[in-house]
């Protein structure tokens, strides 16, 4: 990841009607499974996010949010185990560390906090997943695009 | 810009090979494979820029082009060499790549940063003033490294405190961008331009006619950087501490002395770069003593990062080198004027350099010790 090139300002792709892109980092233990459980299920889940599963919500780092955002992600899920039941210990106090942190980055550069999203969601809890997915895009579309509707004035 | 103007340019042409250059460079004394003479060597011999990791060792502290005594621009080289090489052979960032990404956002013109929450009650701004402070990144640098240091902010906080006391109420930006001064020495031409064209456009219908940055990052890029991408712009600039020493030296600023003795650490920004070396001694030396360590002025020794990339354990080795110069000078405080020299140091000697000789020494700000020695009837 960090040796990867650098990827450019993507606002571009969005003419016609805007549809925000969410970028999910789901924890291996809870989230993904519970986000699995809410596709078996077959709940109605809105098809902005674009999940990506790593073995804990504590190995999402504040860079790692940052560069979704600069990339064309409208919002950033981290998705994590309930406190006291990470696989790994500690890692979702990790998590929520690092997101309290990005939040306060985010404010200092002038973008609303609220792009960035933590909730815990366990495996059993599809239905909160699918809720927190539909709600998170349901804000993204209230503050509409990241940077502004149009790439021109990038 | 093809390769061999690039090296006409630079003076790279009247490179003898003396090696003069590699020998004071940072970046090969702590046993990295950088060296500016072989990037010359090989550039000239054959005939391409060599695809190298290397070249993102370099500090650009300017300490190859200072003691070359043929002239050659080594440090403007690598930074003309880097923009090709930054998508095909990136650098190690450091950090998660925050600072950059950050830098990066605040290029969108759409995004408008908010980053005045440092500005705290007894400091005073005046937003009709003419004059300029310029914050730069340290609001962001007090998020991220707070676990290194609490003081981050009290910087410029600081700066203002010593400019209201010289009768200077600035104004300041509501809406700041970065400088954009770390995506230049990275090669990142495109944020660069972007973020000089919108500080340039934000500043330029606003009245201002001096801008005071206590950053020296902050410095060379509205002095230098900036008239050669937008052309001569309307404004001086100068460091705070300029300012400062000036009002010392004409009596209009009285700071208290005791009996601290102090070390410099000049910012190769505000030292090589711009030649403002007298007036932070000067500031220093109205508060208490000065001593110089053997690496200091000309030479100074390079904090041991640049722009927030490839900092590993050589770097570490490098700062600590430095501290330990900074401790055989006897000084009880290194301090330093830029709040990246701050971070590395800081960083660098939070471990080791203590328990030397059962002897331990501080690292501050020049602005902050020198703000709490302000005259309480003053």
């Amino acid at each position: 990841m960090e040796n990867s090139p650098l990827p450019s300002h993507n606002f571009q792709d969005r003419e016609g009607s805007w549809n925000p892109k969410v970028v999910a980092f789901c924890c291996n233990w809870c989230a993904y499974a519970g986000a699995d459980l809410a596709g078996m299920t077959r709940r109605q889940c809105s098809t902005n996010v674009r999940i990506v599963r790593v073995m804990c919500s504590g190995r999402v780092s504040p860079g790692m949010i940052l560069r979704a955002l600069i990339s064309g992600a409208d919002g950033v899920m981290v998705l994590g185990c309930h406190p006291g039941d990470c696989h790994y210990r500690g890692g979702n106090f990790h998590a929520q560390n690092r997101v309290t942190m990005v939040k306060e980055l985010l404010a200092l550069a002038g973008i609303e906090p609220s792009r960035v999203l933590l909730r815990w969601v366990s495996a059993s809890e599809g239905d909160l997943f699918v809720q927190t997915v539909n709600d998170f895009v349901a804000n993204l579309h209230r503050l509409g695009p990241l940077g502004g509707s149009d790439g021109s004035a990038v | 810009m093809d390769l061999l103007s690039k090296l006409e340019q630079n003076g790279a042409r009247k490179c003898v090979a003396c090696g003069r250059c590699t020998f004071a460079c940072p970046a090969s004394q702590i046993g990295g494979e950088f060296s500016p003479r072989g990037l010359v060597e090989r550039m000239i011999l054959e005939d391409k820029i060599p695809p190298e990791k290397e070249i993102w060792l370099c500090m650009t502290c300017k300490q190859c082009t200072q003691i070359c005594q043929f002239g050659v621009s080594f440090h403007e080289l690598v930074r003309e060499v880097r923009p090709t090489l930054l998508t095909s052979l990136p650098p190690e960032e450091n950090h998660g790549g925050i600072p950059r990404v950050l830098e990066r956002l605040s290029a969108v013109r759409k995004i408008r940063p908010s980053r005045q929450r440092w500005i705290t009650s007894g400091i005073d701004i005046d937003q009709s003033s003419d004059t300029l402070f310029y914050v730069g990144c340290t609001p962001y640098f007090d998020v991220i490294f707070r676990y290194l240091r609490q003081d981050l902010l009290e910087m410029p906080r600081s700066a203002i405190r010593l400019l209201n006391a010289c009768g200077i109420a600035p104004r300041v930006l509501m809406h700041e961008r970065c400088c954009g001064h770390d995506s230049y020495w990275l090669g990142d031409v495109e944020t660069f331009q972007r973020l000089a064209f919108l500080n340039v456009e934000a500043l330029e219908r606003s009245g201002v006619r001096e801008i005071l940055t206590f950053c020296p990052e902050c410095m060379i890029t509205w002095k230098q950087l900036y008239p050669k991408m937008v052309g001569k712009l309307s404004f001086d600039v100068r460091s705070v501490t300029e300012v400062v020493a000036k009002a010392i030296e004409e009596g209009i600023l009285r700071l208290e002395r005791n009996e601290e003795v102090y070390t410099f650490q000049d910012p190769c920004r505000l030292g090589r770069h711009s030649g403002v070396y007298e007036p932070p001694r000067q500031l220093i030396r109205s508060i208490g003593r000065l001593v110089e360590m053997p690496r200091s002025r000309e030479m100074a020794a390079c904090c041991g990062n640049s722009s927030f990339v490839n900092c590993n354990a050589m770097t570490r080795q490098w700062q600590l080198q430095r501290g330990k110069e900074a401790l055989a000078s006897g000084a009880d405080r290194l301090l330093t004027a830029c709040p990246k020299c701050l971070i590395h140091l800081t960083c660098g000697l939070a471990e080791g350099w203590v328990s030397m000789e059962r002897r331990s020494i501080r690292i501050d700000d020049l602005y902050v010790i020198a703000a709490s020695r302000l005259s309480k009837k003053a």
